[in-house]
């Protein structure tokens, strides 16, 4: 158990550290202290750009040539690292910290086999024989659950798994047993399927190794999950800290609750709760407000924050930078609609016409034979990213599409809008079949079928000013005159709650919700029947993600239009749609309206995505073993049961011959693809329990 | 709201921005000037030079650098200073023309090659490689054996080896462009093919078309001095600065300065420019950044 | 007079290389009949008293050589290989009068169609088969004989029969007087082989002055003194090693380090830096070879009397000469017979002088008060590109605005384009006698006629200089031509080109000729 009386592990004192940037130095981080016991995992929240890379970096005295550490103290075990030359950083580094990054395909060497890579940590951190470090490599590997860690020491890292890949460098940072581990965003990367399992793995470990962790993430999820105490940090201030359970039931600064609010939590509904933004966005360099930080974005400021605001030290060990965190206390709370708030649902489901239909569609993307294959005369082979799909949209309605990355998502939306060709099957909007190719498609199938596109970095022209972009839509689409398109722009901008003065702005100048926002616009701009939303908040930090949401939810109240959403997120998703489908393998195995989604039985695959979901638990009657193995390759898919091959609750042999039958029963709107019948199967289940918080 | 309220800063100030920042790496900064600095000496040359391009004087011949001739004469009496310095204007002329044109071409088969993509694609950078595959030197010398020597001939060979090259940078960018969401926003709003070549894709080609294209004048220069040196380029008389090292070549034993002025002067232009277009790399790099 | 026709029609670049290259051929008749007394230090010579003992060895630079059967040879350092291995009947001295070799005495009868000539005594082949009359016999009917097809077969073609009319005495019987028929038989590939010769090309079988010891083709051919040589104490050196250097900077500098003791032809500039260099004697003589301004007078504009005036009035020969050729050789006169052929050269019409109002003038004259603009075409080797632009200088000043085009000499020689182009620039090697140039460049159908000239008084003379065999009637008939010529002919000669040699001042006798190749080196050897 962790002891508070002992001397902290990591003990971080008014710590600032700041960049050059064009001559000039610009402060990252600002008086942050922490503390980390042995064996405690300590939770750093913050969204990009608050200075939580940053903070990393100077505890492990990484910063590059333009960083400096301005003042404080960090002790590792006492000894404080500010004061050590660089050669003896570099005994340190490995020995007794080490740190697993974001993206572990970068950190390890492309060019050397696994096994090597960790027993040349032995070799120096341990100074062992090439031999014996190269079974402890092995045992080390076994140690973080790699199955046959012989064979996977004399691979090379491409041939790994982003999964596979972490848990080998996770073997590396503790290979030296060191007193404290640094994690940047660790599974950010990954699917929500595999962060659980690494997240279940790191913890343990951690646990047993009495290791002092810091967590840097911006998922508060996971920090729930895994975290004794967290701080958060906003541009460079740590603004809160507390015990997790106390974070998360009782936050005092505005910010944090903010940020809990505005993230969806699972079983949440557009009709039933509204998301709470945090407006504005985070400051940049050499643009931080004077007095408190948060002030200019912060619902509760007046002119008491003008001034810096102290660090109030509470009871239970809490820390908060707030003048006013007890009128916080009180103004906390999400906005719960009044129920049936929504006029859509009193329209019934089957009056509604369908939009979009899709029948058959197969999507696959033939792969070039080589020179071997033509000349053995073998089969051409191909991508089968989708595979007979069919799926509506009804007027008005939002379809939510859920599925881990290589799940043919974003093909099958893709393929929709007519960028790429689909292989079979029949798409219709409003009953006319579509052309496949986007240049056979007429200007009015374009209006009435507009996409917003995942990554607002990439979604607009950056040469192009914001007034320039939104008008194109009317000009080419509604073939409006310039003059007219031009009166149009503030309407739009409007519409997407951003100043007129937007109009002058190019790209470079907005940030990523604005960004997103204008893309919005954009796609609305000529009313479209059906906006394609592929992703559209997964690159956004959390408190932009709500806005968007809200944006999203609020244009579909009022143009009526329809929704194809597409994420990994069930939260989110969860959110927004009105039916869900679950896609695996370019396959649908399960839909469902909303509100069924999340009552057991759930396909087992979809009962995976829920259970992985950190700080969710779905109530097993008879415990389910985690999802084993990776997503099979697209290009040979398995018989039978496409997800046969990791799931946990496999039947038998009869899964991985015969193609499973959808199962449904009368009360319900959910089908799923499986051999399992739906009384079996809901007996095994339980309903899903997101992590709720209570409050005080 | 934050600091960025103002509008999008005219073009002529970001100009003057860029021009400060190429000021900012002092290599860049001595390799712009050094082109800005040939640059003038070109334009003012016709009124600069104190002797014509070809005014001989055989009494004169052969002088070392004097107060009276600054580069000395060469074999044939003429004064090494004002036939460097109304080269200058040649070379400038020649190698920018052509590769100006040949960037005009290269973008405009890149832009197109590369966004439509296919057999079109396949077809044009198969041609391009099998001109690649020529030495740039090789494939001029063909061409102007073709053509015949003159001033418009090596235009025309600038054109052609240059063309493919750039048109190959373009496409690669091109093909990393068109996949971006504002492209295909572009494409799902109907937009024509020639809106999204021009105003969609064009403008994010330009940073590496403008390093491009300093990188083909740098070379640009050194083909034409070397089209001069071979005497296959531009005819004598012409002060061209190749030809001027081949002319003096011969007599290097006893006119040195007449091979050294020209020489140098090519050095420090080629320089001058590849150092201005590394500078130009990397302000477009650390903007993308 | 036919040249070599069938070389014409199969290469094109050899020929006109050959036509560059300066060589001696000769046909014709000579009013002398005396042999000329031991070679006379006409041309500018290392002089020293030779010694009677062998001395030293002679390291030469030359270009490879390619063809090493005399019958073949073109360049200089075959022709030089050739000289030294092989003998010539009778030979040719600085001065271009005939001097005996093999042949130490003749007779011209019968109105000049029968030559009999009495060879040298005790003169022995390397294998140590003595000399015949048989030999030389053989040797020419070779050169003649039209089934071979040998590059000489036209030039013997005049001969009727060669016979053997004692065991040392050859009798040549021609179908027509030639005045130059002496010089004919000087040709560089008259050299005399031993009858029944297979294998000229690799045996090196000849009677000359040197052996050849070793041949390595790219790299060097090592020739050793023949003791057994028919003239006593000659040669006077123990052997020569000529060293293959492609490239005319690098043998000087060899010459500059003392690898190689002797250079010959190389650039003015070359020449020039050479002047100053301790232990390095240079030597230059004046040749015969020149480059030739030529506008076609059978169309515009050249087709005004003018404008050919036009363009020799405005221009500075002796400026040319500095600029372009240093000040080495001679000013030219507008005509091919240069001031090296000293019985037939006449100063007697004087060249007006430059004057480039006048050449206005006359420009306006003929239809260009605006100036004329033209294309010069140059070929790109020697001096001729520098030619071309100090005559766009000068010619500036009159109105005549040229654009220069330099061109390969594959280009300006190919596919007969220096005989089409308006105005061109073309080299001519030098000659032992005048007779060629006016026969092949400048009658009315001549084969190279470039100029396109036909003027009848001047084929008529050209007929009478070319057959007749009095020596007064055909120096008339050249002072003639000369001063046609400078009148009305529609060439420029600006200057004749000079030879240049650099030699290591250890050796002493040694002669340069105008064509290198035919550089005697048997008197030359080391100072003590």
């Amino acid at each position: 158990m962790i002891n508070e009386k002992t001397a902290p592990a990591l003990n971080i004192k008014d710590l600032c550290v700041a960049y050059q940037q064009e001559g000039e130095w610009w402060e990252a981080v600002h008086e942050v202290s922490l503390q980390i016991q042995p064996g405690e995992i300590y939770g750093l929240v913050g969204e990009s750009g608050s200075g939580k890379t940053t903070l990393a970096l100077a505890v492990l005295r990484y910063l590059g040539k333009n960083g400096m550490i301005r003042q404080g103290k960090i002790e590792l075990s006492g000894v404080d690292l500010v004061q050590l030359q660089p050669a003896e950083m570099r005994k340190l580094w490995g020995h007794q910290m080490a740190l697993i990054p974001q993206n572990p395909q970068s950190s390890l060497n492309p060019a050397m086999r696994v096994g090597d890579q960790i027993a040349e940590v032995y070799r120096h951190t341990q100074d062992m024989e090439t031999g014996e470090a190269r079974h402890k490599a092995v045992e080390m590997l076994r140690e973080v659950n790699i199955p046959d860690p012989g064979r996977v020491t004399l691979s090379y890292p491409h041939q790994l798994s982003g999964g596979m890949q972490q848990r080998v460098l996770i073997a590396m940072a503790l290979s030296s047993n060191p007193s404290l581990l640094i994690l940047d965003e660790p599974t950010t990367n990954l699917d929500v399927t595999t962060q659980a399992t690494i997240l279940d793995l790191l913890r343990s470990l951690i646990e047993q190794r009495q290791t002092a962790a810091l967590y840097i993430t911006h998922n508060l999820a996971v920090v729930a999950q895994m975290c004794r105490r967290a701080g958060v940090l906003y541009a460079g201030r740590l603004v809160e800290e507390a015990f997790i359970n106390e974070l998360f039931a009782r936050p005092l600064h505005p910010y944090t609750q903010g940020l809990l609010e505005s993230m969806p939590r699972l079983g949440d509904h557009k009709d039933s709760v509204r998301l709470r933004a945090i407006e504005g966005r985070a400051p940049v360099f050499g643009d931080i407000p004077s007095g408190c930080v948060f002030r200019p974005r912060c619902p509760i400021a007046n002119e008491i924050c003008e001034t810096n605001p102290p660090l109030s030290v509470l009871p239970e060990g809490r820390k908060v930078r707030c003048h006013r965190w007890e009128v916080s206390l009180n103004e906390a709370g999400r906005s719960h609609l009044p129920d049936g708030r929504s006029d859509r649902n009193t329209t019934e489901k089957h009056q509604l016409q369908p939009l979009l239909s899709l029948e058959g569609v197969s999507v696959h993307y033939p792969l070039k034979r080589s020179l071997r294959e033509v000349v053995r005369r073998e089969p051409k082979r191909a991508v089968r990213a989708v595979e007979g799909m069919d799926l509506k949209i009804l007027s008005g309605q939002t379809l939510g599409l859920v599925g881990e990355s290589g799940s043919g998502k974003s093909t099958l939306a893709r393929a929709t809008l007519g960028v790429v060709d689909k292989t079979a099957g029949t798409i219709e909007l409003l009953g006319i079949q579509l052309p496949d190719k986007l240049s056979r498609r007429t200007l009015d199938t374009l209006r009435k079928v507009q996409s917003v596109f995942q990554n607002p970095e990439e979604a607009l022209n950056p040469y192009l000013t914001v007034g320039e972009i939104l008008q194109r839509p009317m000009m080419t689409l509604l073939g409006w005159s310039r003059q007219e398109a031009i009166g149009r722009v503030p309407d739009l901008l409007r519409a997407v709650r951003l100043p007129a003065m937007y109009a002058e702005r190019l790209p470079t100048q907005l940030s990523g919700g604005e960004k997103q926002r204008v893309a919005i616009a954009r796609a609305s701009a000529a009313k479209p029947n059906l906006l394609i939303c592929d992703e559209p908040v997964s690159a956004l930090d959390v408190s932009v993600q709500a806005s968007i949401l809200n944006l999203l939810e609020d244009l579909q109240a009022e143009h009526g239009n329809s929704l194809l959403f597409i994420s990994h997120d069930m939260a989110v998703v969860g959110f927004l749609a009105d039916t869900i489908a679950v896609i695996y393998l370019g396959e649908l195995v399960e839909i469902a309206e909303t509100g069924d989604l999340f009552k057991s039985p759930y396909h087992p695959y979809t009962e995976a995505l829920l259970s992985a979901i950190p700080g969710t638990k779905v109530e097993s009657r008879r415990v389910a073993a985690p999802l084993v193995g990776e997503i099979p390759s697209p290009i040979e898919k398995p018989g039978g049961c496409p997800f046969h091959s990791r799931c946990p609750r496999l039947v038998g042999e009869i899964c991985k011959r015969q193609p499973p039958p959808w199962q449904s029963q009368q009360g319900s709107s959910k089908r799923y693809l499986c051999h399992i019948p739906w009384e079996e199967l809901q007996a095994q289940q339980g309903d899903i329990q997101g992590f709720e918080i209570s409050r005080g | 709201m934050a600091t960025h309220t103002g509008a999008a800063p005219s073009r002529g100030r970001r100009f003057v921005s860029q021009l400060r920042r190429l000021y900012a790496v002092p290599t860049a900064a001595f390799g712009t000037t050094v082109f800005v600095l040939f640059l003038a000496l070109a334009l003012l040359g016709p009124w600069i030079a104190p002797y014509g391009a070809n005014q001989q004087d055989y009494q004169g011949a052969r002088m070392a650098p004097s107060s009276l001739h600054w580069f000395g004469t060469d074999h044939l009496g003429r004064d090494v200073f004002s036939r460097v310095l109304l080269g200058a204007g040649e070379i400038l002329w020649l190698s920018g023309g052509g590769t100006l044109l040949a960037v005009l071409c290269g973008t405009a088969i890149g832009l197109l090659s590369g966004y439509l993509g296919g057999w079109l694609d396949e077809l044009i950078m198969r041609l391009f490689d099998s001109l690649l595959a020529l030495p740039a030197l090789l494939l001029a010398l063909l061409m102007l054996g073709i053509l015949g020597a003159s001033a418009w001939s090596v235009l025309i060979v600038m054109v052609v080896v240059y063309t493919p090259i750039v048109a190959r940078v373009v496409r690669s960018v091109v093909l990393s462009v068109k996949t971006r969401g504002f492209v295909e926003a572009a494409r799902l709003q109907g937009e024509s093919l020639g809106w999204i070549l021009f105003r969609e894709i064009l403008p994010s080609v330009l940073p590496t078309l403008a390093v491009e294209t300093a990188v083909r004048f740098s070379y640009g220069i050194f083909l034409v001095a070397s089209l001069g040196f071979l005497g296959v380029g531009v005819q004598p008389p012409s002060p061209n600065w190749g030809l001027m090292v081949k002319e003096a070549r011969q007599t290097i034993s006893q006119t040195p300065w007449a091979l050294y002025y020209p020489a140098g002067a090519i050095s420090i232009l080629v320089i001058g420019v590849n150092l201005m277009a590394d500078g130009l790399k990397r302000i477009f790099q650390t903007r993308h950044d | 007079m036919k040249v070599n026709l069938h070389i014409i029609g199969r290469n094109k670049i050899a020929l006109v290389i050959m036509l560059v290259l300066v060589f001696v051929s000769a046909c014709g008749r000579v009013g002398a009949t005396q042999p000329a007394p031991a070679a006379p230090t006409q041309g500018q010579s290392v002089s020293a008293e030779p010694r009677s003992e062998r001395n030293g060895i002679l390291r030469v630079a030359m270009q490879p050589i390619v063809q090493a059967d005399p019958a073949f040879i073109s360049s200089d350092s075959e022709v030089l290989v050739a000289n030294h291995v092989y003998d010539y009947l009778v030979d040719i001295d600085p001065a271009s009068k005939v001097i005996p070799r093999l042949a130490v005495d003749w007779q011209i009868e019968n109105d000049g169609l029968t030559y009999v000539f009495t060879l040298a005594e005790g003169v022995q082949f390397h294998d140590g088969s003595p000399l015949t009359a048989q030999d030389v016999v053989w040797t020419f009917n070779r050169l003649r004989d039209p089934e071979l097809e040998l590059p000489t077969a036209d030039l013997y073609s005049n001969i009727a029969d060669i016979q053997a009319t004692g065991e040392l005495e050859v009798t040549f019987i021609l179908n027509q007087p030639n005045p130059f028929f002496l010089y004919d038989l000087s040709d560089n590939h008259a050299l005399v082989l031993k009858a029944n010769t297979q294998d000229a090309a690799t045996k090196f079988n000849g009677t000359g002055p040197f052996k050849v010891t070793s041949y390595s083709p790219e790299d060097r051919i090592i020739l050793e003194a023949n003791k057994d040589y028919y003239i006593q104490d000659l040669p006077k050196l123990e052997g020569v090693e000529i060293l293959f250097f492609n490239d005319e900077n690098a043998a000087v500098d060899a010459l500059r380090s003392g690898q190689v003791d002797l250079v010959m032809r190389m650039s003015t500039a070359l020449f020039t830096s050479l002047q100053d260099e301790p232990g390095i004697y240079t030597l230059d003589i004046p040749t015969n070879g020149f480059d030739l301004v030529r506008l076609r007078s059978d169309r515009e504009p050249g087709d005004d009397p003018r404008v050919i005036q036009a363009f020799k009035l405005a221009t500075d020969r002796e400026a040319i000469l500095q600029l372009v050729q240093q000040g080495y050789g001679a000013v030219g006169r507008d005509s091919p017979i240069g001031p090296m052929y000293t019985q037939y050269y006449s100063e007697e019409t004087p060249i007006p002088e430059r004057d480039v109002q006048a050449a206005r003038q006359l420009l306006s004259e003929a239809g260009y008060p605006q100036g004329l603009d033209i294309v010069l075409h140059t070929p790109d080797t020697g001096g001729r590109p520098d030619l071309a632009v100090v005559l766009k200088e000068q010619w500036a000043e009159a109105g005549i605005n040229v654009e220069v085009s330099v061109e390969p000499e594959s280009v300006y020689y190919g596919e007969e384009r220096w005989l089409e182009v308006d105005l061109g620039i073309t080299g001519w090697g030098s000659r032992p006698y005048p007779q060629f140039y006016l026969d092949v460049m400048l009658k009315c159908e001549a084969v190279w006629n470039e100029s396109h000239f036909c003027d009848p008084e001047f084929d008529e003379l050209t007929t009478t200089a070319g057959t007749s065999l009095d020596e007064a009637q055909q120096a008339e008939a050249y002072q003639k031509i000369q001063q046609i010529l400078i009148e009305r002919g529609p060439v420029i000669i600006p200057y004749f080109f000079a030879q240049f040699a650099a030699i290591s001042d250890k050796f002493q006798g040694f002669e340069l000729k105008p064509f290198a190749g035919r550089t005697d080196f048997r008197l030359v050897n080391l100072q003590e």
